[in-house]
C-alpha cells in the first residue's frame, strides 16, 4: 500500500515540474511513468543500501528511460529527465544543510552537505553513465533493419 | 591647454576618417568577391543564430544549440562555420575562402525554461535537416514558435501545488501533510506570480519565497489542528522554487564536456538553493528564539 502510495505522489509530482516547465501535453503519460518509475528504483534498494547508491540505480533508471521515450516521442530528453530527477534531487538535504549553518551546527550541517554532495554526485553518474551509450541504440529500427540513418554529430564536435 | 586639446581632437577625427576608409575598402571588396549568395548565407546564419538563441534561452542544452545551428547551416550550403556556445551567448562566424563573412555574437540572460519552445525548436530543426523546409518557411516557423505562450495560471498553479504535495510525501510525511502541503504550493505559485511582476531580483525573489513558504508552514502547524510536522512541509514546499532545469542541464553539459557552461548553471542552481534556505532559516530562527521550542 505505502508503495502504491509512493509510486502515485512521486509521479503526481514529476507531472506537476513538467507542466510547470511548460512540456506539451502529449508528454505527460511519459513523464508521470519516469517519475514514479524512477522513484521505485530509489525507494526499494534504498531500505536496504546507502542512499547514494540508490541515487545511482535510481539515476541511471530514469536517463534510461527518458532515451527510450525521448527516442519514441521525438522530443528533447530533459522534459523527462526532470521529471524522474527531481524526487531524488537533494532538495530536502541542501535545505538542512543550509538550516543547520544558519542556526550554527557546523557537525550537522557537514554531515547533511557531504551525504547532499554524495547524492548528487551518484545522479550525475548515473546519467552519465547512461548518456555515453550510443544514441542510436535507442531506437526499435536500429535493431530490425541494418541500414538506419546516422547519428547527427556537429562537426565540430568530431 | 586648448591648444593641445585641438590636436587631440584633430589626430581623432583623423583616425576615424582612416578608420571609415578601411571599413568602406573591406566592404568593397567583400560585395564584389560574393555578390550572389551573400545574402542567402546571411539569411541562413541569421536564422540558425535566431534558432540557436530561442533554444539557449529557454533551456536547450550547449551541445544541442551548436547541433541546431550546423545542422541549418550545413543543409543551406554554408560552409566554414564556426560556433562558440556558452550558457549566456553564442558566438558565430562564417568564413568565405579565408575571409570572414559573418561574425555575430548574442548574449542570452540566464531565464527561465520553456520545455515546450526546446521541443518545437528541435523539432522545425530536423524537419529543416530532412529538406522539407525552406529558408523563408523556416523563418516563418520560428516567429510563431516564439509566440508560443507559457500555460495558462491556474495550470501553473495547480501544477505547482501538486509538487510540492506530491513531494511532501514521498520525504516521509503523511497524506495529511502531503494535502496541506499542495495548498502551500498553489498560495506559493501565485505568491511569486505577484512578485515576480514587481521585482527581477533572484536574491529577493527567492529569498522572499523561502521565507513564504516557512511561515505558511509554521502558521499550518500552530493554527491547524493535526499537529503537523514542519519541516517535512518546508522540504516539500520548496520544491517549486528549486531550479530543476538549471540542475539537469548542469549535469548534461559537464556529461558533454562543457565544463565552463555546466559549472556556470551549476552555481546558478545551488546560489538559489541557499537564498531559499537563507529566507527559510531566518524565519525559523526568529521563530525559535520567539517560542523557545525546538525544530527539525
Amino acid at each position: 500500500m505505502t508503495l502504491l502510495l509512493n509510486m502515485l505522489f512521486a509521479g503526481t509530482g514529476a507531472l506537476g515540474f513538467t507542466i510547470l516547465y511548460n512540456a506539451k501535453p502529449e508528454t505527460y503519460v511519459c513523464a508521470w511513468l519516469t517519475g514514479a518509475i524512477g522513484w521505485m528504483f530509489y525507494y526499494i534498494p534504498a531500505q536496504y543500501i546507502d542512499a547514494g547508491a540508490a541515487s545511482f540505480l535510481s539515476a541511471a533508471a530514469v536517463a534510461f528511460l527518458s532515451r527510450t521515450f525521448a527516442a519514441r516521442k521525438k522530443c528533447p530528453m530533459t522534459i523527462f529527465l526532470i521529471a524522474g530527477i527531481f524526487p531524488i534531487v537533494p532538495g530536502a538535504g541542501v535545505y538542512y544543510t543550509m538550516y543547520y549553518l544558519v542556526t550554527d551546527q557546523l557537525r550537522a550541517a557537514a554531515m547533511k552537505g557531504i551525504t547532499s554532495m554524495k547524492v548528487a554526485f551518484a545522479i550525475v553518474l548515473g546519467i552519465v553513465v547512461i548518456l555515453s551509450i550510443p544514441k542510436k541504440w535507442f531506437f526499435v529500427s536500429n535493431w530490425r533493419r541494418k541500414d538506419v540513418e546516422k547519428e547527427y554529430i556537429a562537426p565540430s564536435r568530431k | 591647454m586648448s591648444g593641445m586639446k585641438e590636436r587631440r581632437e584633430l589626430e581623432e577625427t583623423e583616425k576615424l576618417e582612416q578608420i571609415q576608409a578601411i571599413e568602406a575598402d573591406a566592404g568593397s571588396v567583400e560585395i564584389t568577391e560574393l555578390s550572389g549568395d551573400k545574402d542567402e548565407t546571411y539569411r541562413v546564419l541569421e536564422l540558425a543564430l535566431e534558432a540557436g538563441r530561442i533554444l539557449l534561452r529557454n533551456g536547450g542544452e550547449i551541445f544541442r544549440v551548436e547541433e541546431t545551428v550546423w545542422r541549418i547551416c550545413e543543409n543551406f550550403g554554408v560552409k566554414g562555420l564556426d560556433t562558440f556556445v556558452l550558457s549566456n551567448g553564442i558566438f558565430v562566424a562564417a568564413n568565405y575562402e579565408g575571409r570572414t563573412i559573418y561574425a555575430r555574437m548574442r548574449h542570452v540572460p540566464l531565464s527561465g525554461a520553456h520545455l515546450g519552445i526546446v521541443a518545437e525548436v528541435n523539432a522545425l530543426s530536423r524537419e529543416i535537416a530532412s529538406g522539407k523546409v525552406g529558408l523563408e518557411e523556416a523563418f516563418l516557423r520560428l516567429e510563431e514558435i516564439k509566440k508560443i505562450q507559457q500555460h495558462p495560471l491556474w495550470l501553473h498553479t495547480l501544477a505547482s501545488g501538486m509538487g510540492a504535495g506530491g513531494f511532501c510525501y514521498i520525504m516521509g510525511a503523511t497524506v495529511a501533510e502531503s494535502g496541506a502541503t499542495f495548498f502551500i504550493g498553489v498560495f506559493l505559485h501565485l505568491f511569486m506570480t505577484l512578485l515576480r511582476k514587481s521585482c527581477s531580483s533572484k536574491v529577493l525573489l527567492n529569498t522572499l519565497g523561502g521565507v513564504f513558504i516557512t511561515v505558511l508552514a509554521i502558521c499550518g502547524s500552530h493554527f491547524l489542528p493535526f499537529g503537523f510536522q514542519i519541516d517535512k512541509m518546508i522540504t516539500g514546499a520548496i520544491m517549486p522554487l528549486v531550479p530543476g532545469v538549471a540542475f539537469v542541464n548542469a549535469i548534461r553539459d559537464i556529461a558533454d564536456n562543457d565544463i565552463l557552461s555546466g559549472t556556470v548553471r551549476m552555481v546558478d542552481a545551488i546560489l538559489v538553493f541557499v537564498y531559499i534556505a537563507v529566507g527559510a532559516g531566518a524565519v525559523l530562527t526568529v521563530y525559535q528564539n520567539l517560542m523557545g521550542g525546538t525544530l527539525v
